[in-house]
C-alpha cells in the first residue's frame, strides 16, 4: 500500500490541477455577483408585501433551503431545456453545462442571501427610511444612499460565511458530465493513471487553504468597516 | 422528450421508500454531531490549555474542507487500508460485504461537528460573564455552576442555530450518494435508469427532501418556543 500515496505524483498534479481553479471561480463570482442582486431584490419584495408574490417568494425560498444543492442543480439541467422548449420552441441542449450550474447557483444564492438581505434591512430603524422621504428622496434613491451603505456593515460577516459556502459547494459541479473544475479534473486524473487519492488530496488543500484565506480577509474586513463596536 | 408522470410517479414511490435511510442518516449525525460538538465547545470555552488551541485550529482548517472532497478521499482510503484494518480486528468480511454507510458517517459527523460546536461555542460566549461570577459567589462549583447557570440560559440561543445545522444536515446526507449509499435521491433515480429520463427522478428527489426538511423544522420551531418558555422578557 506505500505505493497508494506519493509526494512526487502529488507535486506533479498541483500544476496540472491549480490552473482549473479558473472555472471554480467562474462559477462563484457569477453566481454571487449575479445572485447578490437577484436576492437584494428578493430581500426588496419580501419587505414590500406584495399580495401574490408574497406568497410566490415564501414558497421559492423555502424550496431553495429544503432541497439539497445537488438536486437543484440536477433539476435545472434536465429541467430548464425541457421548460424553454415547451415555451419558447428552442433547442438549448447543446449549451455549455456551466451555464445550468451557473444558473443553479444564482438562483440558490437568490434564497439564501436574499434571507440575509432582509434580516439587515429590517434591522435598520424604519426612521431612517422616514428620514430619506422627509428630505425629498425618492425609494429608490433613500435605498441606495442611506440603506444600503448601513447594510453593508451588518451582513459583512454573514456574506463571507456565505461566500465560503458557495466556493464549497463548488465541489459538487463535477457530478455533471464535462466541467472540468478542480474536482472534475482531479477525477478525470485519476482514472486516466489508476491513482486517485493524489489527486483528491490536491483539491482538499486547494479547498481548505483559501477557505482560510477567505475567511481571514473577512475577518479583517468586517473588523475595519465596523466602527462602533469597540 | 417530456415530462411524464407515471414515471414521475414511480420516482416518488422509489424515494419514498428510502426516506428512512435518509431520516436514519440525519438524526444519527445530528445526535453524534451535538455530543461531540457540545464537548468541544465547552473545553474551547473553558479554555483547555493545549487541547483548546488546537481544537480550534483544527476546526477552522477542518471547516475549509467541503463534504463532498472529505467523501471522496475517506471513501478511498476506506477502499485501500480495510484490508489492513480487518486484518488488524480478525474481521472475517470482505470490503464488498461491508456497508459503506460507516464512511458516510465518518464524514457527515465530522463535517458537521465543526458547525454544531461552534454554534453551541456561540451561544455559551453570549452569557454574560458575571454569571460565572455569580454561581462561584455563592459556593457553587464550576461544573455545577456550568449546568445550573450556564447551560440553561444558553439553551434558547443554540436552539435556533441548531435548526439551521439540522436542515444542512439533511441535505448534507444527499452527498453520500456520491459512495454508493442509496437514499432518497439514489431511490428516486433508480426508475429513471429504464426510462433515460432523470428529470422526473430529481423532481421527485426534490419533492421528498423538501417534505423532510419542511416536516423536521416544524417539529424543531415548536422545540424552539418551548425552548423560549422561560427566557426573561427585557423591557
Amino acid at each position: 500500500m506505500g505505493d497508494y500515496f506519493s509526494i512526487e505524483r502529488f507535486l506533479n498534479l498541483i500544476p496540472k490541477i491549480v490552473p482549473q481553479l479558473s472555472v471554480t471561480f467562474a462559477i462563484v463570482i457569477v453566481s454571487m455577483v449575479i445572485g447578490t442582486l437577484l436576492a437584494l431584490v428578493v430581500a426588496a419584495l419580501e419587505i414590500k408585501r406584495f399580495p401574490v408574490l408574497q406568497q410566490i417568494l415564501k414558497v421559492y425560498v423555502s424550496y431553495m433551503r429544503g432541497t439539497p444543492l445537488l438536486v437543484q442543480m440536477m433539476v435545472v439541467y434536465y429541467g430548464l431545456p425541457l421548460l424553454i422548449q415547451t415555451i419558447f420552441k428552442i433547442d438549448i441542449n447543446s449549451w455549455s453545462p456551466i451555464v445550468f450550474v451557473d444558473i443553479a447557483f444564482i438562483l440558490n444564492e437568490g434564497a439564501f442571501l436574499g434571507e440575509i438581505f432582509r434580516g439587515a434591512i429590517l434591522s435598520i430603524p424604519i426612521e431612517q427610511t422616514e428620514a430619506g422621504y422627509s428630505i425629498g428622496m425618492t425609494g429608490v434613491q433613500t435605498f441606495v444612499r442611506i440603506i444600503l451603505p448601513q447594510i453593508i456593515r451588518i451582513i459583512i460577516p454573514a456574506y463571507g460565511v456565505d461566500l465560503i459556502g458557495v466556493f464549497h459547494n463548488t465541489s459538487l459541479v463535477f457530478t455533471i458530465g464535462g466541467i472540468l473544475d478542480i474536482m472534475g479534473k482531479a477525477k478525470i486524473l485519476g482514472t486516466a493513471t489508476g491513482h486517485t487519492l493524489d489527486g483528491y488530496v490536491v483539491v482538499a488543500l486547494i479547498y481548505v487553504l483559501i477557505s482560510v484565506a477567505l475567511k481571514i480577509i473577512f475577518y479583517l474586513l468586517d473588523k475595519k468597516l465596523v466602527f462602533e463596536r469597540r | 422528450m417530456t415530462f411524464q408522470f407515471d414515471n414521475l410517479a414511480a420516482s416518488l414511490q422509489g424515494a419514498v421508500a428510502y426516506i428512512p435511510v435518509t431520516l436514519k442518516l440525519t438524526l444519527v449525525t445530528f445526535v453524534w454531531s451535538i455530543l461531540i460538538g457540545f464537548l468541544i465547545a465547552v473545553i474551547r470555552n473553558y479554555k483547555v490549555p493545549v487541547l483548546s488551541k488546537f481544537l480550534g485550529v483544527f476546526i477552522t482548517v477542518y471547516m475549509g474542507l467541503p463534504l463532498m472532497v472529505a467523501l471522496v478521499i475517506y471513501h478511498l482510503l476506506f477502499l485501500t487500508y480495510y484490508e489492513n484494518i480487518a486484518l488488524f480486528f480478525h474481521i472475517s468480511k470482505s470490503v464488498n460485504e461491508i456497508n459503506p454507510l460507516i464512511v458516510g458517517y465518518i464524514a457527515l459527523i465530522s463535517t458537521s461537528v465543526c458547525s454544531y460546536s461552534e454554534t453551541i461555542r456561540g451561544a455559551l460566549m453570549s452569557v454574560d460573564h458575571t454569571q460565572y461570577e455569580a454561581g462561584y459567589s455563592i459556593g457553587l462549583t464550576k461544573r455545577q455552576t456550568f449546568f445550573r447557570i450556564i447551560l440553561p440560559q444558553s439553551v434558547p440561543t443554540i436552539v435556533p442555530g441548531l435548526i439551521n445545522n439540522l436542515v444542512g444536515t439533511i441535505k448534507g446526507t444527499n452527498l453520500v450518494s456520491a459512495i454508493g449509499i442509496i437514499e432518497v435521491m439514489g431511490g428516486a433515480l433508480y426508475p429513471c435508469s429504464r426510462t433515460y429520463s432523470y428529470l422526473e427522478g430529481y423532481v421527485a428527489a426534490a419533492l421528498v427532501y423538501w417534505l423532510i426538511s419542511f416536516v423536521l423544522e416544524t417539529i424543531a420551531r415548536r422545540v424552539e418556543v418551548v425552548s423560549n418558555r422561560f427566557r426573561r422578557q427585557l423591557v
